[in-house]
């Protein structure tokens, strides 16, 4: 069995948000209550708090304490394999098994949070809302959320990597027209670091955002009054 | 021939791409124009056309995704 190149730097991803998080985690620890938060305690805090806001805009409060953290770690990951290409690290969201595998929990968690809500009768009386034979339109809408859930990632980042790779090919063609210094990318060295920062860093913070403002809308909608 | 053939079907299939560009834009427009006249809404509708525009870009992804399996998998 081959082992595809895509795995390694999902293991340094992970072993750094492991790290990250541990470090985050004794620094909090540390911190005094009665003091003035600085640093990475205060960062951590913002980012916590506008987190827990937007979950428990769209969902209740009970939800949210159990949802937020979820959401928060979620967004960390996506982030960082998003804009894992300019470490020079094969982006792990352009494998479809990752996005295939994030937007599954994503599927999972929206039928555990309908399950919890409305219990076994109502659950399986969901199926087959309004009437009984359209349990294959609902079947049907909620594969078509995995797939767009998973397909919408995957193909933004890879289309942005497979953009780049053409854009650098033809950046060499252009350098190697010019005199003396052909060999060297001169032209890739001034027009490629805009392109990057609009496809792997905005389109990689973009992406994280939707993916979870989606997660966390599709959630809301199973909840009750909402 | 073949692959001659391929990259046209290719750029076919990106062409649906145009009308999710026009339509995606005119979300951005109504958004805009919406908290023009609603400032204290702003963070709903942001939201809101914020989703609206991810899951209409779907199509055009589908698009995209189309061209690479004829690119990567048809023609290799």
């Amino acid at each position: 069995m081959e082992i595809q190149t895509a795995v390694y730097s999902i293991i340094i991803i992970t072993v750094f948000i492991a790290l990250l998080l541990f470090y985050i985690n004794r620094k909090l620890r540390e911190y005094d209550p009665l003091s003035e938060p600085k640093g990475i305690v205060l960062l951590v805090m913002m980012a916590a708090q506008t987190f827990d806001k937007m979950v428990s805009d769209k969902t209740d409060k009970k939800v949210a304490k159990y949802l937020t953290p979820y959401i928060m770690t979620v967004a960390l990951y996506i982030f960082l394999s998003n804009i894992a290409g300019l470490f020079a690290l094969e982006t792990p969201t352009s494998n479809y098994s990752v996005t295939l595998t994030l937007a599954a929990l994503t599927c999972i968690l929206i039928e555990v949070f309908s399950f919890s809500e409305r219990g076994v009768k109502g659950y399986i009386k969901s199926w087959f809302e309004p009437l009984a034979p359209f349990v294959v339109m609902n079947i049907m809408s909620k594969l078509s959320t995995l797939l767009s859930l998973s397909l919408r990632l995957f193909g933004n980042i890879l289309s942005g990597g497979i953009l780049m790779s053409v854009i650098y090919q033809m950046l060499a063609v252009i350098s190697h027209k010019i005199p003396f210094i052909g060999d060297f990318n001169i032209v890739g060295v001034i027009v490629a670091p805009a392109l990057h920062f609009y496809f792997d860093l905005f389109s990689g913070v973009m992406q994280a955002f939707i993916f979870i403002t989606l997660t966390v809308a599709f959630i809301g909608k199973e909840l009750p009054n909402k | 021939m073949e692959k001659g053939i391929m990259a046209l079907a290719a750029a076919l299939c990106v062409c649906g791409g145009c009308v999710t560009g026009i339509f995606e834009g005119k979300v951005a427009i109504q958004a805009v124009e919406s908290i023009g006249k609603n400032p204290d809404a702003a963070d709903k509708i942001q939201s809101m056309a914020i989703i609206g525009a991810a899951i209409s870009e779907t199509c055009a992804i589908y698009c995209l995704l189309v061209a690479f399996l004829i690119i990567f998998i048809l023609g290799a």
